[in-house]
């Protein structure tokens, strides 16, 4: 009995390790090309280890793209419209998971029916009355419109429903309201779930290129995708270089993943769940 | 006013209260312009002060007629049909196993959620090149486990659509892992305690525990994935550009070329009203199933 | 809750330490005035906070190509008491960010650099476009120093925007290989079957070493504007049957290893100025626009060899001399709310006195005198004795003035994409271009 567990064991490690390696193998190539020479980037056959370093290619970009401001300007939006996203989306989801109100399930099929509709169709209306609210070229007209996520409150409503109504209930009768349910019962369980919804809006907010590309215009207010397009359709020869910003514009979100990683086992460990 | 009343209105009120805050800023930021390009749908704009014209149906009975919609209509589809079902079983099946208490476990997940805080851009750039077919490591693998005529991938109309769907799943199976792991937090583990007690081995438990628990999350991944395979563009605009030919023109890049390229707004939006048609039936179809399985839990 | 609290708190170091590099509060002083600077853009049109009037012109790449930035600057000098406000784009992004603002017909832009002849019309017929008419009249200007150019940007009749650069094609080509193989330069009256012939015999080496005679890049319009070059089609047609010994001779380079494979240029995304820049080709039919960035990549070191470049080469029994190029207009918004110092700059940049400015450069621009070539062929890093290269006898345009000119584009483009990868023949092509072509225009 305990022999086999070991090697099924043993089995899986073989298994895991293999899937990663083959979902990190991009990524190698991608970190290896930032330290080749541009001309050798697509040399062919193509070398998995270069014959030499050139670091120097992430100075060059350095000197080329005002990273820094990009980083900053990137950071704002991101850290504003994740807070706000998660908060307003918490709060909506617990309406439409445990309360009960007139319209609930139409208004609620409108949420998930307009994460339909690609944003292509209705970016020039949009952009037409933000422009009119004069809220273009600037960073507040960017993080409104993206702070309000039917996909968030879709993503904890599924979770909240799965939290037994008991719970509420018991809560109830004990002379809870229900901002009390919400606040001391519900959102504290809906940890993991939206840890989930950071790193969703994070991500996408961090790696957004068209909403940045349509209404941000001045430099000083651009985004680090925008930067990195705007860096490939100028350098589009210069492989390593762009590669080398591909490189830098991922350890940002490298790190909040890991925090989010550490956040997500301590949180179970603390709620005394395991898996 | 009956008490019994009374609470409904309260109710009404306390849950209208929790829903409002994230309500109106999408209503006005996301639902209204939503609604108008709806509208849009019956009219011929071509994106200016020019009036509009009303045009009834003929928006869509244009669609009818043109060979290009068909054609991505047809290739969206089959992009759905093979990204859903394999992404949702990889997602679940890889939560399941990194859900075990092992060494190195942070690794692991990191590695399969990796794919997903990458940019679009760069990673576009580099599977094209690992997809490259003649000197391609990937092509080269094949010939070295014996495939003589390895498909050219990208640069053909027939493996093009798989080479977007495999870096499809590559992307998007980590972080709906994710969505499953933090689902799978919520599932008492004296459950499987007591299954235990009475004999049930791994697959028993997955089979009667874990996948009918985890109803709702499936549910919520199935309509999400499904959404984001019709609404699917910015990675086949990175790697294919639609092509070789239109052989992965999907929906968006169709309504995007016929609004920024053609200039004809309506036709662009009558597209959408078809797309959004479809998630519709879909989505309905899926809320009834939930319906079914949440009784049974 | 306290937990989520702390945990967004540290998100936040994190991302303030990552980007701020330890100095936090000069940071966040930064973030702060961004914001407000964004909002005084916005209230105080045309007036910034020194008593500047502001005009913002739209451009893309700026700033790898001088083509704009040259003329800005000067703008500036000249009027010292204007501030010009760049709204840069990448080429491939910038007309669809131009449909959006100008959609939402907002004051900005007052000045639009118009990438194409198709969005010229486009933008024309939306009415999005100043008509120039009565200020070309007020300031008596004269159009013939265009030499014809000015009127055939001219929509039904009325003139939306001035040309301000002029771009034909040439055939660039690599001294030092020339000189290594021992083969004489191209000339400047070459038919497209003797340059075949000398991408033949410029072809050398193996794998990684390989230098292809010559480059064709993947834009379809590297074959079909050979097609139209001797003026008697263009793109749009209702028989596209003129453009099968183009596609046979672009074919049959590809096979025998004379050009690059299309479909490796295609994956790996690979940029035809660095095929060129690692001297991997001996030639290179490219556009006038290419002159100024290898003339700024010598300059800066980038590359470090001898090149030049002759006229296009032309079918048979049609005169040397004879290319296809395009106009790049410069036009004004008609939501401007400062329309006479946007005229102003329209003015300014598509003058003589500008065009010997960009001549400086490297650029080409809509005014074509022998003094500015004399000055072209006088900058550092031109290949002076390349001056006759700048010639042309006759200029036909790469595509038409048609209303559905970028859809027809988009037709071409996809089967071009499938001609050259060889997932049809070339006659399944043309036919499919034909019919589709004809679903467009109804014929």
């Amino acid at each position: 009995m305990k022999k086999n567990k070991s090697i099924g064991r043993i089995i899986l490690y073989i298994l895991l390790i293999a899937a990663s390696i083959i979902m990190l193998i991009p990524f190698y190539w991608m970190l290896i090309s930032s330290l080749k020479l541009n001309k050798d980037v697509f040399s062919i056959p193509m070398k998995w280890i270069p014959d030499t370093f050139h670091f120097e290619n992430y100075k060059i970009i350095w000197e080329k793209l005002p990273l820094l401001d990009f980083f900053k300007n990137t950071t704002k939006l991101t850290v504003i419209t994740t807070i706000v996203q998660l908060f307003t989306s918490c709060f909506a989801a617990y309406g439409f998971a445990k309360m009960k109100f007139a319209g609930r399930n139409l208004i609620f099929l409108i949420y998930v029916t307009t994460i339909a509709v690609p944003w292509q169709v209705y970016m020039v209306p949009q952009f037409t009355m933000m422009s009119k609210f004069g809220l273009t070229n600037s960073h507040l007209g960017l993080i409104l419109l993206h702070s309000f996520s039917a996909f968030g409150v879709f993503l904890i409503r599924q979770f909240y429903i799965s939290i037994p109504d008991e719970l509420c209930e018991a809560a109830r009768i004990d002379g809870l309201n229900e901002y009390g349910i919400f606040a001391k019962i519900v959102f504290p369980l809906g940890k993991p779930a939206m840890s989930t919804l950071v790193i969703f809006s994070f991500v996408n907010e961090w790696n957004d290129f068209m909403g940045p590309l349509i209404y941000l215009d001045s430099t000083n207010l651009k985004t680090i995708q925008l930067g990195i397009r705007m860096f490939i359709s100028q350098y589009g020869a210069d492989y390593a270089w762009v590669m080398a910003a591909s490189v830098c514009s991922l350890i940002p979100v490298v790190i909040i993943f890991i925090f989010c990683q550490r956040y997500f086992v301590e949180g179970v460990a603390a709620s005394g769940i395991k898996g | 006013m009956t008490s019994k009343q009374k609470r409904k209105v309260k109710n009404n009120l306390v849950g209208y209260s929790f829903v409002l805050p994230n309500l109106i800023g999408y209503s006005i930021f996301i639902l209204l312009p939503v609604i108008f390009s709806f509208v849009l749908s019956v009219m011929e704009w071509d994106g200016s002060r020019n009036p509009m014209v009303f045009v009834g149906l003929d928006n869509f009975k244009h669609l009818l007629e043109d060979s290009t919609f068909r054609i991505s209509f047809v290739n969206t589809i089959k992009y759905a049909v093979f990204t859903v079902p394999i992404t949702v079983v990889a997602a679940l099946l890889l939560a399941v196993l990194l859900n075990t208490k092992i060494k190195g476990i942070s690794f692991f997940r990191t590695a399969f959620f990796f794919p997903y805080i990458a940019s679009l851009v760069a990673v576009g750039a580099v599977w094209n090149m690992l997809f490259q077919p003649d000197y391609g490591p990937i092509n080269n693998f094949l010939r070295f486990i014996g495939i003589a005529n390895p498909p050219r991938w990208v640069v053909s109309t027939k493996w093009a659509m798989a080479a977007v769907i495999i870096v499809s799943i590559w992307k998007y199976m980590g972080y709906y892992m994710v969505v499953y792991l933090a689902a799978l937090q919520g599932i008492s583990p004296t459950l499987y305690e007591a299954a235990s007690i009475d004999g049930a081995n791994g697959w028993k438990k997955l089979r009667y525990i874990t996948i009918p628990l985890l109803t709702p999350t499936t549910f919520f991944v199935m309509i999400m994935l499904t959404i984001q395979c019709f609404k699917v563009f910015d990675l086949i605009y990175v790697m294919t550009g639609g092509g070789p030919g239109r052989s992965t023109n999907v929906l968006v890049n169709f309504i995007y070329d016929s609004a920024f390229v053609k200039f004809k707004f309506g036709y662009a939006s009558a597209a959408a009203v078809v797309l959004f048609a479809i998630v519709l039936v879909v989505t309905l179809i899926q809320f009834r199933g939930e319906k079914k399985f949440v009784k049974y839990m | 809750m306290k937990k989520i609290v702390v945990f967004l708190l540290s998100v936040m170091m994190v991302a303030t330490l990552v980007t701020g590099c330890g100095k936090n509060d000069a940071s966040k002083d930064e973030t702060g005035n961004e914001q407000s600077e964004g909002a005084d853009a916005k209230s105080d049109e045309g007036k910034s906070d020194e008593g500047k009037k502001t005009l913002t012109v739209t451009t893309w790449d700026n700033d790898t190509t001088p083509q704009f930035q040259a003329t800005i600057d000067a703008f500036e000098t000249a009027h010292p008491d204007v501030n010009v406000e760049v709204i840069d784009t990448s080429a491939d992004e910038y007309n669809n960010k131009l449909t959006v603002m100008l959609a939402a017909e907002s004051k900005d832009p007052d000045v639009i650099f118009v990438k194409d002849m198709g969005s010229l019309l486009s933008m024309a017929s939306k009415k999005q476009l100043l008509g120039l008419d009565d200020y070309i009249a007020k300031d008596n200007v004269d159009l013939s120093v265009y030499s014809g150019a000015a009127e055939q940007l001219q929509v039904d009749g009325k003139s939306y925007s001035l040309p301000y650069r002029s771009d034909w094609y040439v055939l660039y080509y690599n001294k030092d290989l020339f000189d290594k193989a021992g083969v004489p330069y191209p000339s400047n009256d070459m038919t497209w079957a003797e340059y075949e012939e000398l991408a033949r015999k410029m072809t050398s080496g193996e794998g990684s070493e390989k230098v292809y005679g010559t480059h064709n890049h993947t834009w379809q319009a590297l074959v079909t504007n050979w097609a139209i070059q001797d003026g008697k089609n263009t793109v749009v047609a209702k028989d596209y049957s003129f453009l099968k010994p183009y596609y046979e001779q672009a074919v049959r380079m590809q096979k025998d290893g004379i050009i690059q494979d299309y479909a490796t240029l295609k994956t790996a995304n690979i940029h035809y100025s660095s095929v060129f820049k690692n001297q991997q080709c001996a030639m290179m039919p490219m556009g006038t626009w290419f002159i100024p960035t290898m003339m700024q990549s010598q300059a800066t070191g980038e590359t470090n060899f001898n090149w030049g470049f002759a006229t296009i080469p032309h079918p048979e029994g049609v005169k040397a001399g004879a290319t296809v190029g395009a106009l790049t207009p410069i036009a004004i918004g008609a939501n401007t709310d400062v329309p006479d110092l946007a005229w102003e700059f329209v003015k300014f940049a598509t003058s003589e006195e500008n065009a010997k400015t960009l001549a400086k450069n490297g650029v080409l621009t809509g005014i074509q005198t022998e003094e500015s070539l004399d000055i072209i062929a006088s900058a550092d890093n031109f290949p002076t004795e390349c001056k006759d290269a700048l010639k042309y006898t006759n200029y036909v345009f790469d595509r038409p003035l048609d209303e559905n000119i970028d859809e027809i584009r988009t037709v071409l483009d996809e089967e071009h994409d499938l001609i050259m990868i060889g997932e049809c023949t070339i006659d399944e092509g043309i036919k499919e271009i034909q019919e589709r072509v004809a679903e467009i225009k109804g014929y």
